[in-house]
């Protein structure tokens, strides 16, 4: 930031002119810490070498600068005297201008804060919800919200049509700020709205898609996963619109992979054709779902933590719950980043099918 | 979290200018980089070339970048989050814009650009020289 000097904060000429007026055999300038002029009462005749008199200008107890009294007069101690005044004057209005600075800013900066704390509020009301009935299955899910307000959101609901499906949805909007958290706010029912009138998850992406594009022209992406789970036998359909790939935690212990299969992301391309593709979750299988805060947290170093680190973390909690293993996920990015607060959302989903009883 | 560009302006078929991204692109610098392919378009590019042999990130900030890049070197109005713009037709596949082409892409920069399927907007060349001699 370009440094200012305290005493540009205030107009010094005009406090100058009686001087010139009363007493124009005299000269007084306003100079700064190093004796540079900033202004001058004027009168070009008068011998700067001669005598006169030094005032320091004090703002809180600091010295900015001097009103220097300079020539011959019969009325010197009276001159002097109101140098001394002016100095004193000069200092008490810039003590004014900063407190009434430092005022309107603390002003300003605790408004921005309670907004943005709103939002944040505004932003996990959206996505913080009453997980629905689940027989069967250990849903668990974590959300964090970015010191800045982020675009995540993630979404679980039953399907009003025959079975009760399950549909899942887990998206982010590309980039931060106001502008992905108000993209948000409108895909979520978008995307609800979407896959309650479509067959399968594909179309649902393609309407959204189509909507998006067609009525908002945002030049925000979206990424997004949106699947239907069909309770009883864990068949789960899936489309993937440019979002993380989910990964599949087999219950019989055999490595996790990741389950590829996706398409572009909403929002690039006018028509958006996806493929649809199908995992099969058996007794003790589990699909774990996320958002590249998790995979792109960053630690001090500048590493990131890619998908290495996420499967180590699933490894290592993978025989616990569903919950476990959010939770392990979550413990994992926030050791590694660091920080209290994360500079992207996190979002993660786990979905367990439950063994069966022996 | 810095990114790097260097530009280099070539004579192949048509006057080219090479961007080379060095570092990571994400949402801290992504919006400096449209800036960048903006002066570059005003200045009077209309064939650009990015570099990506020293990209090792990009985050999907990356892609919007990328993007709204394509639309700039298609004399489309700047990108504004408040006002926006339309998608590209699916049509703007790798055949039909050869404006913006990419090359020497890292391997998981290139897994971002397939798994968001913003690799078909693109002609990818395998390196610098073999790209400059393609355009």
């Amino acid at each position: 930031m370009e440094h200012v000097h305290p005493l540009d904060d205030i107009r010094l000429e005009p406090l100058l002119a009686p001087f010139a007026t009363l007493a124009p055999r005299v000269v007084v300038t306003i100079e700064d810490v190093d004796g540079a002029v900033l202004a001058s009462s004027g009168a070009p005749d008068v011998d700067a070498a001669s005598d006169g008199s030094t005032h320091a200008i004090d703002v809180a107890g600091t010295l900015v600068g001097r009103v220097v009294v300079r020539g011959t007069s019969p009325d010197a101690p009276l001159l002097a005297a109101a140098g001394a005044t002016l100095a004193r004057a000069i200092g008490a209005l810039l003590e004014h201008v900063a407190n009434e600075r430092h005022e309107a800013a603390g002003a300003a900066a605790r408004r921005i804060e309670s907004e943005l704390a709103h939002g944040r509020r505004l932003q996990r009301s959206f996505v913080s919800l009453v997980a629905p009935e689940t027989p069967g299955y250990d849903i668990a899910s974590h959300y964090e919200a970015a010191r800045e307000v982020g675009g995540d959101f993630f979404d679980l609901f039953r399907l009003r049509r025959r079975g009760r499906p399950l549909s899942v949805v887990i998206a982010d909007v590309t980039g931060k700020g106001i502008a992905a958290a108000l993209l948000m706010a409108f895909s979520r029912p978008l995307l609800h709205a979407a896959i309650d009138h479509t067959k399968g998850p594909g179309e649902a992406l393609t309407r959204t898609n189509l909507i998006l594009v067609e009525e908002r022209r945002s030049s925000l992406f979206i990424t997004a996963l949106v699947a239907r789970l069909d309770l009883p036998t864990g068949h789960l359909r899936f489309a993937n619109a440019g979002h993380e790939p989910p990964i599949f935690v087999p219950g019989d212990g055999s490595p996790a992979t990741l389950v590829l299969g996706s398409g572009p992301l909403i929002g690039a391309f006018a028509d958006l054709v996806l493929p649809e593709c199908a995992v099969d979750l058996r007794p003790g299988d589990m699909l774990v779902l996320y958002t590249d805060g998790v995979t792109d947290a960053r630690s001090p170093s500048g590493e990131r933590f890619e998908e290495g680190r996420l499967f180590a973390a699933i490894a290592a909690s993978r025989d616990g719950s569903a919950g476990d293993v959010v939770q392990a996920i979550a413990g994992a990015v926030a050791v590694f980043a660091g920080r209290a607060e994360p500079a992207d959302d996190i979002t993660i989903v786990a979905i367990r099918r439950l063994p069966l009883r022996p | 979290m810095a990114l790097e560009t260097t530009v280099e302006q070539v004579d192949a078929r048509v006057p080219l200018t090479v961007i080379a991204l060095v570092g990571e692109l994400d949402a801290s610098n992504f919006e400096a980089l449209i800036e960048t392919a903006r002066q570059h378009y005003e200045a009077g590019t209309r064939s650009l070339l990015l570099d990506l042999t020293d990209l090792t990130f990009m985050a999907s900030s990356g892609l919007v970048a990328l993007h709204s890049i394509v639309r700039i070197m298609h004399g489309e109005a700047p990108p504004d989050p408040e006002a926006g713009w339309s998608a590209l037709h699916a049509t703007a596949g790798a055949g039909s814009q050869r404006e913006v082409q990419l090359c020497a892409p890292q391997p998981a920069v290139e897994r971002v650009l397939a798994r968001t399927g913003l690799d078909r907007l693109f002609v990818v060349h395998p390196d610098r020289s073999s790209a400059i001699a393609a355009i």
